[in-house]
C-alpha cells in the first residue's frame, strides 16, 4: 500500500511540477491530502483518483510509444508522457488527466508557499463544524 | 423502537435512537432558493412549517476556506454528480441549510419578459404574469438587500469586462448581488464567510424557525408519504454529515406528517428523483431536464488581475441574449484553476505561474438540450444529458467573443482550453477558435443552472406539475424549485425560482386545503 502511496504522489508531482518562480507539489502535502481523501471522500472520488493514476502507469505505449509503465520513463519522457496525456486524442485519457490534476489543484491550490510565491493570501484555518442544536 | 413525537421545536441536527415524529401543517424538503422561500412565506401566514434538509446547518464561521474545505462540507456528493452524455459535464449544486444559496454567486436577475411570454404560450401566464413575478421580485429585492457592484467590490477583473464591452459598444453592466456589503473576497464557491451574501440560511431558514416551525438539517427525505391519493407528510433518515471511521453514517428514521400538504424543493436534479421513490409514476416525470451549461476563457494580461481580489462575479453582458449565450466574469480559486488551465507537466507549471496575471470570462448558453434525471439504485441520482451540436456551437461563439473582449481589455494571449486548439493564441490567431471543432468533448463545460424533471405545463402527459405547482394526480403535494421551471432562462435563476415559489406558496397559504 505504501508503495501506491508513493506512485498516487509521484503522479501527482509529475503533473504539477515546479516552475521558475513557484513551488511544484509538495509531497508530504500531498500525501496527507490522499489520507484525507481516503478517510473522508466518497467512493466514487478514491476510485476515479487510483484509475486515472493506474492509467497514466500503463499508458506510455500510447502517449510515447514506449512499452513499459510511466515510472520507468526518463525524466525527459516522462514529462513528455505527462503532456501528451493531458492532450491526447483519447477522451478517457484526458478525463484521467483530468482527475489527477483537479486532486493535485486541490493541494497545490492550498499550499501557503504556492500563494505566497503567487501574491495571495493564505487560506485561515476551518473548522468543518455545523450546528448541532 | 417506539417513536419519540417531538413538539415542534425550533432546530433538530443529526439524531441517533429511536425514531422522530414530528406533527406540522406543511413540511417542505429542501431549504436552497425554491424551498426557503416557500418555507418562510407558509411560516408569515402563521401556518407550522417543518423544513427537512438532505446537509447540515453551517453558519459562516463554520464554512470551510479551501476548495477541499467546499467539496466536503457543503457542496453535494463533493461535486462528483455528472450529467451524462457523450462528455461528462460536472454539475455544481450545494447539500446544505441554505441549498445551493450558499456557495452561489448571489447574481440577482429579473426573469426577462421574453421568457414569461414563452411560459405564457405554454398557458403558464395566469399566475406567473410579468406583473405578479415584477411585484414579487420588487419585494424580494428589497428583502434580500440587493445592490449594484461597485467600487472595489468589483477590481480589475471585472472592471476589464466593462471596459472591452464599451470599447465595442456592447451591453455590459455591474451585476447586482444580494451581498450589499460584500468585500470581494472572491470566496462565494466556498460559501461567504463575512457573511455579506443573504442565502437563504441566514434569511429565511432562521425565520421559519423564530415563527414556531422546525428546521431538521441532516435529514435526508426517502419518500413522500401518500394515502389515498394524498400527500399526508415524508419520511426519511438523519445523516451523519461527517462520520468518523467505523461510525455508522445514518441515523434515526424520522416522520413528518403534514396535515396541509407537502412542498417538494430538493432542486433539478433531487426532486423528480424523490417522487419517483414516492412511488409516482408520470409519463413526464424526470423529463424536460435542462441546463445553461457554460465555459470559460482565460486572459493573460501584462499586468497583474488577481482575480481572487473583488467579488467573484462582478460584470456581465446580455448582448449576445438573442444569440443565447450570456457573458460574465468569473473568479476561479486556484485550486481549480489548475484543472482548467489545458495541459500539464514542466511547461504547463510555467503556464499556471502566470495565474495572478489572469482574468476568468465565462460564456454560459441557453442550451436548447432536454435531458432526464432519474432515481440511482446506488444513491445519487442519474442525469442524462448533453448539449446538441447548435448549444456547442453558441458556447464556441460565446469562447471566441470573449477572447477578442480579452485583447480589446489589453490581454497579451489567451488560454481557449479547447481540445485540439493550441494551448495559447495570440491576438492574430482568433480564427482558430471560430473554426474549433464542434464536439462537446473538446470543451470544459460546467454545470450549474438546471432547471426541469418535474415541469409545470398544461399538457398532462408533457408536465408533471400544473401551474399552480401541485403534482398530477395527487392532492397536496407541491414541487416548488428549479425542477418545475419549463423552460432554461437565459439569465441566472435564483431570483426566478424564489419569485415563483412564493407566489405559489402564497397562494397555498390562503387556499383552505390545497388541490
Ligand atoms: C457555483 C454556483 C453559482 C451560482 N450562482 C448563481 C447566481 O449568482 N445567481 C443565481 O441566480 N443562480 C446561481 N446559481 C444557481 C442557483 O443557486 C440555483 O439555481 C438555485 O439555488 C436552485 O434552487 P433550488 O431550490 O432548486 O435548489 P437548491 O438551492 O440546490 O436547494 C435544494 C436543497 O434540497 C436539498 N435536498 C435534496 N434532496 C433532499 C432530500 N431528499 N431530503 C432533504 N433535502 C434534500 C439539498 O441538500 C439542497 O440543500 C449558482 C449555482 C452554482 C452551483
Ligand atoms: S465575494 Fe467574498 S465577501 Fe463578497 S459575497 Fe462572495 S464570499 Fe462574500
Amino acid at each position: 500500500m505504501r508503495w501506491w502511496r508513493r506512485r498516487l504522489v509521484g503522479v501527482m508531482a509529475c503533473a504539477l511540477p515546479a516552475g521558475a518562480t513557484t513551488p511544484g507539489i509538495d509531497p508530504d502535502r500531498c500525501a496527507e491530502l490522499i489520507e484525507r481523501l481516503r478517510c473522508e471522500a466518497p467512493l466514487l472520488i478514491r476510485f476515479s483518483l487510483h484509475a486515472s493514476v493506474a492509467v497514466f502507469l500503463l499508458s506510455p505505449l500510447v502517449t510515447v510509444g514506449r512499452p513499459c509503465p510511466a515510472s520507468w520513463l526518463s525524466a525527459e519522457n516522462l514529462d513528455r508522457h505527462t503532456a501528451r496525456m493531458a492532450r491526447h486524442p483519447s477522451y478517457l485519457l484526458r478525463q484521467a488527466m483530468l482527475m489527477i490534476k483537479t486532486v493535485a489543484g486541490l493541494c497545490w491550490g492550498a499550499d501557503p508557499a504556492v500563494r505566497r510565491a503567487l501574491g495571495m493570501e493564505p487560506y485561515p484555518a476551518e473548522t468543518g463544524e455545523w450546528r448541532r442544536m | 423502537m417506539a417513536a419519540d413525537v417531538i413538539a415542534p421545536r425550533a432546530h433538530l441536527s443529526f439524531q441517533t435512537g429511536a425514531p422522530v415524529e414530528l406533527d406540522v401543517d406543511y413540511v417542505v424538503v429542501g431549504s436552497g432558493a425554491g424551498g426557503a422561500a416557500a418555507a418562510a412565506t407558509l411560516a408569515r401566514s402563521g401556518r407550522t412549517v417543518c423544513l427537512c434538509e438532505r446537509g447540515p446547518w453551517r453558519d459562516p464561521e463554520h464554512y470551510p476556506a479551501t476548495v477541499y474545505g467546499a467539496m466536503r462540507d457543503l457542496w453535494a456528493d463533493w461535486g462528483t454528480l455528472f450529467a451524462r452524455g457523450r462528455s461528462m459535464i460536472p454539475i455544481l449544486q450545494a447539500s446544505c441549510v441554505g441549498g445551493t444559496t450558499v456557495i452561489n454567486s448571489a447574481i440577482v436577475v429579473r426573469t426577462p419578459p421574453t421568457v414569461l411570454a414563452e411560459w405564457a404560450e405554454l398557458g403558464l401566464g395566469e399566475v406567473f404574469s410579468e406583473t405578479a413575478m415584477g411585484a414579487e421580485q420588487d419585494e424580494l429585492e428589497r428583502e434580500l438587500g440587493v445592490t449594484q457592484m461597485k467600487g472595489r467590490q468589483l477590481m480589475e477583473h471585472s472592471e476589464a469586462l466593462l471596459r472591452a464591452l464599451r470599447s465595442r459598444d456592447l451591453e455590459g453592466h455591474a451585476i447586482h448581488r444580494n451581498a450589499r456589503d460584500c468585500i470581494g473576497s472572491g470566496q462565494c464557491l466556498q460559501g461567504c464567510r463575512e457573511g455579506a451574501k443573504t442565502s437563504t440560511n441566514l434569511c429565511w431558514v432562521p425565520e421559519v424557525a423564530t415563527r414556531g416551525g422546525t428546521v431538521l438539517s441532516c435529514a435526508s427525505v426517502a419518500r413522500v408519504l401518500i394515502e389515498r391519493g394524498r400527500a399526508v407528510g415524508v419520511s426519511g433518515r438523519f445523516v451523519h454529515p461527517a462520520p468518523a471511521r467505523g461510525q455508522r453514517r445514518g441515523g434515526s428514521r424520522f416522520v413528518v406528517r403534514a396535515r396541509r400538504g407537502v412542498l417538494v424543493a430538493a432542486s433539478a436534479t433531487g426532486s423528480a428523483p424523490l417522487l419517483e421513490r414516492s412511488g409516482l409514476r408520470l409519463p413526464a416525470l424526470g423529463r424536460g431536464w435542462r441546463g445553461q451549461p457554460g465555459a470559460a476563457m482565460l486572459g493573460v494580461y501584462p499586468h497583474e488581475v488577481h482575480m481572487e481580489r473583488g467579488t467573484t462575479q462582478g460584470a456581465a453582458s446580455l448582448a449576445f441574449s438573442s444569440e443565447r449565450f450570456k457573458l460574465e466574469s468569473l473568479a476561479l480559486p486556484l485550486e481549480l484553476l489548475v484543472a482548467r488551465v489545458g495541459g500539464a507537466g514542466v511547461d504547463y507549471a510555467r503556464a499556471l505561474e502566470q495565474a495572478p496575471r489572469m482574468a476568468m470570462w465565462v460564456a454560459a448558453v441557453r442550451a436548447e438540450a432536454q435531458g432526464t434525471v432519474r432515481a440511482g439504485r446506488l444513491g445519487p441520482p442519474v442525469v442524462r444529458y448533453a448539449p446538441t451540436r447548435r448549444d456547442t456551437e453558441r458556447l464556441r461563439q460565446g469562447l471566441g467573443r470573449l477572447a477578442r473582449l480579452h485583447f480589446d481589455a489589453g490581454a497579451e494571449k489567451v488560454l481557449p482550453g479547447i481540445h485540439g486548439l493550441p494551448g495559447e493564441l495570440g491576438p492574430d490567431e482568433l480564427t482558430a477558435l471560430d473554426s474549433a471543432p464542434v464536439d462537446n468533448r473538446c470543451y470544459t463545460w460546467v454545470l450549474s443552472h438546471l432547471f426541469g424533471g418535474c415541469v409545470m405545463g398544461n399538457d398532462p402527459t408533457r408536465s408533471v406539475v400544473a401551474e399552480d405547482l401541485h403534482v398530477r394526480g395527487v392532492r397536496r403535494l407541491h414541487v416548488v424549485d428549479a425542477a418545475c421551471l419549463p423552460t432554461t432562462l437565459g439569465v441566472n435563476p435564483q431570483h426566478t425560482i424564489m419569485a415563483v415559489a412564493r407566489i405559489v406558496a402564497g397562494r397555498i397559504a390562503n387556499e383552505e386545503g390545497t388541490t
